[in-house]
């Protein structure tokens, strides 16, 4: 009875700013103080959909295929440094580990700001592979810990009987080490991918207005004051997130992901 | 002080009952075992005594009054876990004297009383360490100082020694036979290791199936048990049957006389210990057979011999017999144990 | 995010034999390094003084002094200051009884932690846009109060977004920080907490004594390393103060940002500066959490 009190409490706070965003998002006229939408209706997905619809599409494949990249980048870094980590000990171990944080607590802002200077160099700003840069700054980091927890339950016996059993080295990490940690790579694809696709601030600054993104296609849609609209957005901004996390909720459960936290 | 009275105690997680009709007393400065195999139930009765567990039926009393529905801080009992469980963020004088501080307890008399118990339990100089600074058998010390230090009617011991590997388990044995003795705390072990159970008590419980076979002293269970379980819980093997016939245990080896059973005509089972059953000599009734296999196991080796229709397994000191060879045994007459009816 | 636990009895860590084997450190390292550490210095260069855009090569600590000096600057500081502490503060209490209640009651249920586990994911925006439509003078929660007839329509609703105060943004920062922390104090508990309560309890410690003498100083490590990172991104986010603050005093990322891409090109090392401010703000918060937790861990805690 108290579990489903409790539950029932989280649920509610959890799910209650959606409440809004759903409301928003399928009203046609809701003035104030109507506490529901006098009318109901569909023009906000209509124009997200339609009107701005190629200007949706635009943002919002650029979103994915940056935080794919990203992603993808960011999980080819991470398994190594996961491993070395995860694995073995050495001195200066506990630095590396604040080294490695750093980047992820520190705002993007700091670090775009800074870096705008020498990507203009490189003639690299208002580019894809600018933005996929200054994201996998953090994104980066962010994987190597997931692939930390992950290899901290590895077990390197594994390992150890392939190749007894006379596997190569090749075989070794292409059939034993990455089918056990494949879990973790999903999760910690998913991971960087969210925090490539939330990124604002240093889409904006690195990609110069050029490279647009949903995030930034949202705040726009905000300062505009049509509300509908944004919280239409809003829900197609964060369904990716859902997903992933139900996704790696699925691989989460699996015992060899549980040293993520 | 320090009387425990079980009364039918029933024990149950969800819809198994793991422990059923339990009736035990551990007396004052008893050491008393529960002893059974693993997984049977015997920690949960410490927990139940210990307050830890709600029992499903049945009275727990510790000083004759009942303590059912008394939580844990307010019973006069202290359980002893399987692992240490110290406290990590404490040294050791600090986690021995956490209950003190719970009972808050003068400071001063705090600290002579943990200063007694780190003397009795070979902790000296240990104080300050931390739990993971020291070994497992000095972390299975404090755990037992940190409980013996509130000086509780009843100590609860579970498996004490399981976590200790196969010397420190001796050492660990014999420091609880000395502090026992010297505390004389009124003590309920549960263990299922037997030689720990026959070594330390002054009592057993023999617990299988969720029901309490027989209790006695460890000679008891050893040399008179009760049933043929019993029996075979603590290695015996021997077991042959017959009928009872004018005072005399009548089966394929023959008959011997069986003191104080009654029960004419009925089909009985008898068991000798392996380690009772005589090699060689030709006084009495020596019982021919060859031997099938040996073992040697150090100080004593193992024949399995047959004798006919009947297989008997002895422990002989002797080395030097061989498979396939023939033999003589002898069952002294007043090592068979005739086991009453049922 | 403290280092992870292993939970299995075969994670051991082996000494590092083959120092080759650092190599699988390389790609890692050189994106913090290069574009981190690299981002960083670039902006103590350009904080110095170095803008070709404006045609200044020579370093000097003239920005610096002249952001520090900046009654502005510290007032945006100090609100910063202000508003990610009290939100840390508020977070954390709640997420210890969070902690404690879904351990007692939940600790098991996939479905409740996997719905707590939402905010983790949830953008900035989202939440900031969310909090808008709840919180604002025409939101929900106004219009719900007025429904129920506490409120007449149009006035006496406080200021709870772009407000002094920094309601709006403290409720956002609360709703995406309590899982993180309470996540990770759930962790621990259900590591170790369990069998030691028991052991309190047998030790004759009443309820309020284990939690304070036992889950207390269990989850101290934890709970403080989780409140400096939540502190620390607090501190430094902008997304929220962006859109929930208000316009004076600024929330320090809002006033570095707004100084860097400001038309004149000399506020530019300003707001370097500030984010420079900000950056060694949240190393230092960092560097302190871990510094918490590596230090419990060599005392023997399970972390």
């Amino acid at each position: 009875m108290k579990r489903a009190l409790l539950g029932a409490a989280v649920a509610g706070a959890v799910l209650l700013p959606f409440l809004p965003l759903a409301l928003w998002a399928f009203s046609q006229r809701w003035f104030y103080p109507q506490l529901l939408p006098e009318q109901w209706g569909l023009r906000a997905w209509r124009y997200v959909l339609g009107t701005a619809g190629p200007q949706m599409t635009e943002a919002l494949v650029q979103s994915v295929l940056v935080a794919a990249a990203v992603a993808v980048l960011s999980v080819a870094g991470g398994i190594p440094a996961g491993r070395l980590l995860g694995l073995y000990h050495f001195r200066g171990k506990d630095l590396l580990s604040i080294v490695l944080m750093l980047p992820i607590i520190v705002p993007p802002l700091c670090v775009a700001m800074g870096l705008h200077l020498w990507l203009l160099r490189l003639e690299m700003t208002a580019t894809f592979a600018g933005v996929v840069l200054v994201h996998l700054s953090a994104c980066l980091p962010y994987a190597v810990f997931v692939m930390w927890g992950v290899f901290s339950n590895y077990n390197l016996d594994f390992e150890d009987q392939a190749r007894s059993l006379g596997a190569s080295a090749l075989d070794v990490v292409g059939r034993v080490m990455l089918p056990l940690i494949f879990p973790g790579i999903v999760v910690a694809a998913l991971f960087a991918f969210l925090l490539s696709w939330s990124q604002y601030l240093s889409t904006l600054i690195i990609g110069g207005g050029k490279i647009i993104t949903l995030p930034i296609l949202l705040f726009a849609l905000m300062g505009s004051g049509d509300r509908p609209v944004a919280a239409a957005v809003s829900i197609v901004f964060v369904i990716p997130a859902l997903a992933a996390l139900a996704v790696s909720a699925r691989y989460l459960g699996s015992r060899r992901v549980l040293g993520v936290w | 002080m320090g009387i425990l009275q079980l009364d039918d105690l029933t024990i149950a997680y969800g819809a198994e009952t793991v422990i059923r009709g339990l009736h035990l007393e551990v007396a004052e400065g008893e050491l008393v075992s529960l002893l059974g195999p693993s997984g049977a139930g015997k920690t949960s009765v410490l927990k139940a005594v210990a307050g830890l567990l709600a029992p499903a039926g049945g009275d727990i009393r510790i000083d004759g009054r009942s303590v059912r529905g008394l939580p844990p801080e307010k019973r006069s009992a202290v359980m002893v876990f399987q692992k240490p469980l110290l406290f990590p963020f404490m040294n050791v004088a600090q986690n021995i004297g956490f209950g003190l501080r719970m009972l808050a307890v003068a400071p001063a008399e705090a600290r002579e009383r943990i200063r007694d118990i780190i003397a009795l339990t070979r902790l000296t100089g240990l104080a300050g360490r931390r739990p993971h600074e020291i070994s497992g058998g000095q972390q299975q010390r404090v755990a037992l100082a940190r409980a013996l230090v509130l000086k509780p009617s009843i100590l609860l011991l579970d498996e004490p020694l399981s976590s200790l590997d196969a010397n420190l388990r001796q050492q660990m044995r014999e420091l609880i036979q000395d502090i026992q003795a010297e505390t004389r705390v009124s003590t309920l072990l549960v263990t299922h290791d037997q030689s720990e159970a026959l070594m330390l008590s002054h009592r057993i419980g023999l617990l299988l199936d969720g029901r309490l076979r027989q209790v006695g002293t460890p000679h008891d269970l050893f040399h008179r048990p009760a049933d043929r379980a019993v029996a075979e819980f603590f290695g015996g093997c021997n077991f042959l049957t017959g009928r009872l016939r004018g005072g005399l245990f009548d089966c394929e080896l023959g008959s011997f006389p069986a003191p104080g059973v009654m029960a004419n005509g009925h089909r009985l089972t008898a068991t000798i210990r392996p380690e009772d059953i005589l090699v060689g000599g030709d006084s009495g009734h020596p019982i021919p057979g060859r031997v099938r296999k040996t073992s040697f196991e150090g100080a004593t080796t193992r024949l399995w011999v047959d004798c006919g229709a009947v297989q008997l397994v002895v422990l002989t000191p002797r080395s030097d017999l061989t498979p396939g060879q023939p033999i003589h045994l002898r069952l002294p007459a007043e090592k068979i144990r005739v086991f009453p009816p049922e | 995010m403290t280092r992870p636990v292993g939970h299995s009895t075969t994670a051991r860590t082996r000494p590092l034999m083959r120092p080759a084997a650092v190599w699988l450190l390389a790609p890692a390292l050189a994106v913090v390094v290069l574009l981190f550490g690299g981002g960083l210095a670039l902006g103590l260069v350009q904080g110095l003084g170095y803008l070709p855009a404006a045609g200044m090569s020579a370093l000097t600590l003239e920005h610096f002094h002249r952001v520090l000096s900046d009654p502005d600057f510290f007032k945006s500081l100090a609100f910063t200051l202000y508003l990610a502490l009290a939100s840390t503060l508020v977070a954390v209490a709640i997420s210890v009884a969070a902690a404690l209640a879904l351990n007692r009651l939940a600790g098991r249920s996939r479905l409740i932690q996997f719905i707590f586990q939402i905010p983790l994911t949830v953008p900035h925006l989202v939440i900031a846009v969310a909090v808008v439509f709840m919180l604002a003078p025409s939101g929900l929660l106004a219009r719900g109060l007025h429904h129920l007839g506490l409120l007449p329509a149009g006035s006496g609703f406080p200021l709870l977004v772009n407000d002094p105060w920094g309601v709006g943004i403290m409720a956002a920062y609360v709703w995406k920080e309590v899982p993180f922390i309470t996540l990770m104090v759930l962790a621990v508990l259900q590591a170790s907490g369990a069998e030691l309560l028991d052991v309190g309890r047998t030790l004759k410690a009443g309820r309020w004594q284990r939690f304070r003498h036992i889950t207390l100083p269990i989850i101290f490590p934890s709970l403080g390393a989780a409140g400096l990172i939540v502190f620390a991104y607090m501190f430094g986010a902008f997304e929220i103060p962006y859109l929930l603050g208000q316009t004076y005093p600024m929330m320090l990322p809002v006033w570095a940002y707004k100084a860097y891409s400001d038309v004149d090109l000399l506020a530019r090392p300003e707001g370097i500066a500030a984010g420079l401010v900000i950056a060694a703000v949240v190393a230092a918060a960092v560097a302190l959490a871990q510094g918490l937790v590596q230090a419990a861990r060599r005392r023997g805690a399970v972390l």
